[in-house]
C-alpha cells in the first residue's frame, strides 16, 4: 500500500468498494470496520448490556470488537499515519485513543455534545474535524484541543452531519449542513455555502477515482454531484429523492460505481457514475429501511437495514445474503489500510 | 434523544416494593398546616426514616436480586449491615450499567459509606469509575447527574491521572469540567429559565443531584450553590401545587401522571417536603437517593408556607426556555412563558402553545383538589395530537426517520397515536387570563393529525352538553366551562372517561373554570357562562373573542397576539418569576420568595441567601 493510496482511504472515511472477482487481489491490503449500535430497545439509562462501537471484520468474516463499549457510537477515523490513533464520535463528543484502542479520552468539554461525524485532513494528519449538532469544531493537535471553526457557517443551519476532506488538498473540507454543503479551503477559518438545501445534507463523499467528482445525498432534496471539486453541484434526477438518502459510497475498484442508502428507498446502485439508478432492494427485508450501505476490500456491498441483521452482496445488490449483527444500526463503513502503522 | 422516563423505572420497581409502604397505602397524611419548627423537623425525619426502613428491609437474607444500590444506600443512610453491603457491593461493581443512572447512586453510597465500607468495596468503586464508560447524555437531567457525581468523586479521588477515569481525563480536570458544567447550568436556569422545567418526574433528577452537591461538596461555593437551587426547584414546585401535586404545563410529563395528577416523581417531594400528599409507589423509586442525603437539607419555611397555603387565590407567572434545538429554528432556545391560577379548590395553568419540548410536553389544564388523589383523573384539558420527524430534528441529533417509531418503545407509547393527550403542537397556540384558557389550533391539510383531543375524566362528578356549545363539568369544587370551535365526537378511554375527538384542523378550545361556591347553585354556573360575550369565527383563521368571568375582554386570533381589553399583549417584559411568592427579574440570578412576612433572597451572583421578616 502506497502512502497516497492510504491517505486516499483514510480520507473517504467510508468503504471503497469494489466488484467481486476482478477486484480480489486488493483485499488483503485493508481492514473492513465498522461503528454498529447492537442496542436495540437500549435507552439511556436502561440496564440493557449490549456490545456497540468499532467491529472489525476478520479474515473468517467475523466481526470482532475493538475499543470500548459505547451505545452512542456515530461515526469513527484514523490518523492516516498510524492506525492506533482512532477517533469515535458519539454521544459524549468525540473520544481518542493513541493505543489502538486500549485507553481512551473525551477530548471534549461540557460545551460540545453529541459528535455526529470526525474527519482527519491527510495531508495534515494532526488536524481533526468533528461535527456537532450546534457547528463545527476543529482541533491541530490531534484533539488534545478543539474549537469552534465556524466563521460563515449560517445562525440557523448550523447542524453538521457529514464532513468530507478533499484529499488533493491540505484545508479542504466539505461539510453537511443543515441548509446545504459549506466548503472550507483555510482548515475551517471561513466556510461558505456551495450548495443550499432546505434540509440537512446526510452524506457527502469525494470519488477515490477522480478527486473532482463528489456526490452527496440529502434529507429531502435526494442526490446531487460535483464535477469540479464541490464547488459546484448538479441535481441527480434519476437517483431516488422523495425520501430521507442517508449515505452514499464509492466503488474504489469500479470508478463508476455508486450506492446510495436511503429511509423508506432502501439501497439504490449506480453503474454508470451516477446517471441512472437502480432499485436494489430485493432480497432485503420489507420497508426498505437502510441506515448506511458500505462495501467491502473485497467488493461486497453491505447494507444496514436498522435493527435487522446486516446484509451482504457479491454482485453489487442484485442478490442479497445475511451477513451478522442481528439488531444492529451501522453508522459507518470504513476500510483501513493495513499497511498503515 | 433516549432517555429512561422515572415512571419506567418506578414501574420496574412497583411490584414487588408497592407492599407495606406506610404512607403510599396508608390514609391520607394530615395536611395541617405545622407551624412549630421543631414539629415541621421532626415530621420531615419522621418522613425520611420510613422510607429509609422500607427500602433497607427490602434487602433479603440469601437473594442477591433483592440486595440493589438502592437497598445499599439505604442500609449505609442507617449506618447498618456494613459489611454486607460491601460485599454485595463489590458484585454489583462488576456489572455496571445505567450511565448516568449509575453514577449518582454510587456517589451517595461511597459517600455514605466512607467510614463503612471496607477497603475492597472501596477499591471496587474506584475500578468501575475507570472501567465503566457511563454516557454523558443528551439533556440536561442527564448533565446534571453525570456532573455532579463526576464532581464528586473527583474530589474525592483528586490528583490520580486520566488512566484512572473512564474517560481519559485526570481528576483535575474532571473536577474542573464538570464545576464549570454545573455553574454554567446554574446562571443559565437563573438568569433565563430551566429547559426542562417543571417536570413531574424529572425533577428528582436535579434535586438529587444538588442535594448530594450541598451535601458531599467541600468548596463551601458549591455547598451552598447547591442548596439554593434546591431551594429555587423546591419554590418553583411548591408554587405551582395543589395539595402536592404539580399543576398546570410541564416540560415533561407522562401519559400516567398527565390524567393522574398525584402519580408523579414529584409527589413524592410533596409528601417529604410538604407532607400534604402520598408519596408515589417505592417513594419515587429514585427517591431513595434524596432521602439517603435528606437530613442534610431543610426546606425553608417561607417556601413550605408557599406550597400548603392555599387560603387565597393568585396568579403566578414564569419564564422558562426551551430545550436546546438543534435544526428547524431561528433560536437556539426559544422563551415559554407560563400562566399558573390557583385556588383552594383548582388550579389553571398554560404555556403559550407551540412546540416548546419533544414529545411529553403538557400545555395547559384544570386541576381539581381531591380528598385522596390516588387512583383519581382530577384533571381537564385539550391538546392538538402531533407528532413529526420535524419535531424531533428540531430537538435531536439523531436521524430522525427511525424516532418516532423508537420512542414508543422508550416510555412514550403514545407519541405517534392519533388519541395521545400527550406532546406540544406547532398548530396550537393558546392564551390565559385568570381560570381562563383560549387555546386556537390551525392544522394544516396533511399534518399528523388534523382534529383536536379533549380529555374528560371518569372522575369528573357531572358532564351536561349544553345547547348553546359549552360542555359543563364539575369536578370536586370546581365548575369548568369547556368550549370545543368545532364539531366532535366521543370516544371511550381504557383507563376511563372519555375523548372529545373533534376532527377539524381549524379549531380550538375554552375553557372557563370556577369554584362551586361561587355560585348559587350548578344552574346559576350554567346560566354566567352562557351570558358571557363570546364571538367565534374559525374562517380564514381561528379568532375567539370572549369576556371572561371574571371581566377580561379577550380577543384571540391564531397568528397574533392575544388582545386583552383592548391592549394587544406583549410578552417582551415577562419576567422569570412574577406573582406573590415569587419574583425575578430575567438576567437578575436573584429570586426573592416571599410568604406573609417571610422573605428569603436567593442570590446566586453572591451565592448569599437572606432571610428576613418583614415588619
Amino acid at each position: 500500500m502506497n502512502i497516497r493510496h492510504s491517505l486516499l482511504l483514510s480520507a473517504l472515511g467510508c468503504a471503497l468498494p469494489l466488484l467481486a472477482a476482478p477486484a480480489v487481489s486488493a483485499a488483503p491490503e485493508y481492514e473492513f470496520l465498522i461503528a454498529a449500535n447492537i442496542n436495540r430497545n437500549y435507552v439511556i439509562g436502561s440496564k440493557i448490556v449490549t456490545t456497540n462501537g468499532i467491529f472489525r471484520r476478520d479474515v473468517a468474516g467475523a466481526w470482532q470488537h475493538v475499543g470500548y463499549n459505547d451505545t452512542g457510537i456515530s461515526a469513527f477515523a484514523f490518523d492516516p499515519r498510524d492506525r492506533d490513533v482512532i477517533y469515535t464520535t458519539t454521544t459524549n463528543g468525540l473520544w481518542r485513543s493513541l493505543d489502538g484502542g486500549k485507553l481512551w479520552r473525551i477530548c471534549n468539554d461540557s460545551e460540545m455534545t453529541e459528535g455526529l461525524d470526525v474527519a482527519v485532513d491527510p495531508n495534515a494528519p494532526d488536524h481533526v474535524y468533528l461535527a456537532l449538532p450546534d457547528g463545527i469544531a476543529f482541533s491541530s493537535d490531534r484533539a488534545q484541543h478543539l474549537e469552534r471553526r465556524e466563521h460563515g457557517l449560517p445562525t440557523r443551519g448550523k447542524f453538521t452531519r457529514a464532513l468530507a476532506i478533499d484529499r488533493t488538498r491540505a484545508g479542504r473540507v466539505l461539510a453537511g449542513c443543515e441548509i446545504g454543503i459549506y466548503l472550507t479551503e483555510d482548515a475551517g477559518k471561513n466556510w461558505r455555502q456551495v450548495l443550499p438545501t432546505k434540509e440537512t445534507v446526510a452524506d457527502v463523499q469525494q470519488s477515490p477515482h477522480d478527486p473532482r467528482f463528489w456526490f452527496a445525498v440529502t434529507q429531502s432534496a435526494g442526490a446531487w454531484r460535483s464535477a469540479d471539486g464541490g464547488l459546484t453541484w448538479v441535481h441527480v434526477p434519476a437517483a431516488p429523492g422523495d425520501r430521507p438518502l442517508y449515505n452514499v459510497t464509492f466503488d474504489v475498484t469500479h470508478p463508476n460505481r455508486l450506492a446510495i442508502g436511503s429511509w423508506g428507498r432502501g439501497v439504490w446502485t449506480s453503474e454508470d457514475g451516477g446517471q441512472t439508478w437502480t432499485d436494489r432492494n430485493a432480497g432485503l427485508p420489507a420497508g426498505a429501511r437502510v441506515w448506511r450501505v458500505g462495501v467491502d476490500p473485497a467488493g461486497r456491498l453491505f447494507a444496514s437495514v436498522v435493527q435487522e441483521t446486516l446484509f451482504q452482496s457479491a454482485d453489487f445488490g442484485r442478490t442479497w445474503r445475511p451477513d451478522a449483527l442481528a439488531g444492529s444500526a451501522v453508522k459507518k463503513f470504513l476500510l483501513l489500510p493495513k499497511a498503515a502503522k | 434523544m433516549k432517555t429512561l422516563s422515572c415512571l419506567a423505572l418506578a414501574v420496574v420497581f412497583s411490584v414487588p416494593l408497592a407492599r407495606a409502604q406506610p404512607s403510599f397505602k396508608g390514609p391520607m397524611p394530615d395536611a395541617t398546616v405545622i407551624v412549630d419548627a421543631s414539629l415541621r423537623r421532626a415530621a420531615y425525619l419522621s418522613r425520611i426514616d420510613e422510607a429509609l426502613i422500607w427500602r433497607a428491609a427490602m434487602a433479603k437474607p440469601g437473594e442477591p436480586k433483592t440486595f440493589g444500590l438502592g437497598e445499599i444506600v439505604a442500609k449505609l443512610a442507617r449506618r447498618e449491615d456494613a459489611a454486607a453491603c460491601s460485599e454485595r457491593l463489590i458484585e454489583l461493581m462488576k456489572v455496571p450499567t445505567g450511565d448516568m443512572f449509575w453514577m449518582f447512586p454510587v456517589t451517595a453510597i461511597y459517600y455514605l459509606g466512607r467510614d463503612q465500607l471496607t477497603p475492597e468495596a472501596k477499591a471496587a468503586v474506584r475500578e468501575a469509575w475507570r472501567a465503566y464508560m457511563p454516557l454523558r447524555g443528551d439533556t440536561e437531567n442527564h448533565w446534571a447527574m453525570y456532573y455532579s457525581s463526576l464532581y464528586l468523586m473527583a474530589q474525592q479521588w483528586p490528583d490520580e491521572p486520566g488512566e484512572r477515569w473512564f474517560n481519559g481525563k485526570s481528576s483535575q480536570e474532571n473536577f474542573e469540567e464538570s464545576r464549570d458544567y454545573l455553574l454554567h447550568w446554574m446562571e443559565l436556569t437563573t438568569t433565563t429559565g430551566q429547559g426542562e422545567y417543571d417536570c413531574t418526574h424529572y425533577i428528582g433528577e436535579y434535586a438529587i443531584p444538588l442535594l448530594h452537591l450541598a451535601t458531599w461538596a467541600r468548596d463551601p461555593a458549591m455547598r451552598q450553590r447547591g442548596r439554593m437551587m434546591l431551594d429555587y426547584i423546591f419554590a418553583d414546585y411548591a408554587v405551582e401545587t395543589l395539595d402536592g401535586m404539580y399543576v398546570g404545563a410541564h416540560a415533561r410529563t407522562d401519559d400516567t401522571t398527565l390524567l393522574e395528577k398525584w402519580n408523579g416523581f414529584s409527589s413524592f417531594f410533596g409528601w417529604l417536603l410538604l407532607g400534604n400528599c402520598p408519596p408515589t409507589v417505592s417513594y419515587g423509586g429514585w427517591g431513595i437517593y434524596f432521602v439517603a442525603a435528606a437530613k442534610h437539607y431543610e426546606l425553608p419555611e417561607v417556601i413550605y408556607r408557599i406550597g400548603t397555603d392555599r387560603a387565597g387565590t393568585y396568579a403566578h407567572y414564569e419564564r422558562k426556555r426551551t430545550r436546546h434545538r438543534w435544526r428547524n429554528s431561528d433560536v437556539r432556545n426559544a422563551p415559554v412563558y407560563k400562566t399558573t391560577y390557583i385556588t383552594k379548590d383548582y388550579a389553571v395553568g398554560s404555556d403559550q402553545g407551540g412546540l416548546l419540548q419533544p414529545i411529553q410536553q403538557h400545555s395547559w389544564d384544570v386541576t381539581w383538589a381531591v380528598p385522596d388523589p390516588r387512583g383519581v383523573h382530577n384533571t381537564i384539558f385539550s391538546n392538538q395530537p402531533h407528532f413529526s420527524t420535524h419535531e424531533l430534528m428540531m430537538y435531536f441529533s439523531e436521524n430522525p426517520d427511525f424516532m418516532p417509531v423508537t420512542v414508543t418503545s422508550q416510555g412514550k407509547p403514545t407519541y405517534i397515536s392519533e388519541s395521545k393527550l400527550l406532546g406540544g403542537s406547532p398548530y396550537e397556540q393558546i392564551f390565559q387570563r385568570d381560570d381562563t384558557v383560549i387555546s386556537l389550533c390551525h392544522v394544516p391539510a396533511g399534518a399528523n393529525f388534523e382534529q383536536v383531543n379533549g380529555f374528560f375524566s371518569k372522575d369528573l362528578a357531572r358532564i351536561e352538553e349544553d345547547a348553546s356549545g359549552w360542555i359543563f363539568a364539575q369536578g370536586g369544587n370546581a365548575y369548568i366551562a369547556y368550549r370545543p370551535l368545532a364539531p366532535y365526537e366521543w370516544k371511550p378511554l381504557e383507563v376511563g372517561g372519555k375523548r372529545l375527538r373533534s376532527p377539524h384542523g381549524k379549531n380550538g378550545t375554552i375553557v372557563q373554570a370556577a369554584a362551586v361556591a361561587e355560585f348559587k347553585s350548578w344552574d346559576d354556573f350554567k346560566a354566567a357562562i352562557r351570558a358571557l360575550p363570546l364571538e367565534i369565527r374559525l374562517e380564514p383563521t381561528p379568532r375567539v373573542a370572549f369576556t371572561t368571568l371574571r371581566g377580561k375582554k379577550l380577543v384571540c386570533t391564531y397568528g397574533a397576539a392575544p388582545i386583552v381589553d383592548g391592549t394587544t399583549f406583549d410578552y417582551s417584559g415577562w419576567k422569570l418569576f412574577a406573582g406573590p411568592y415569587l419574583n425575578a427579574e430575567v438576567g437578575s440570578g436573584k429570586l426573592t420568595i416571599t410568604h406573609g412576612a417571610l422573605e428569603r433572597v436567593l442570590d446566586f451572583k453572591t451565592i448569599t441567601i437572606t432571610d428576613r421578616v418583614k415588619p
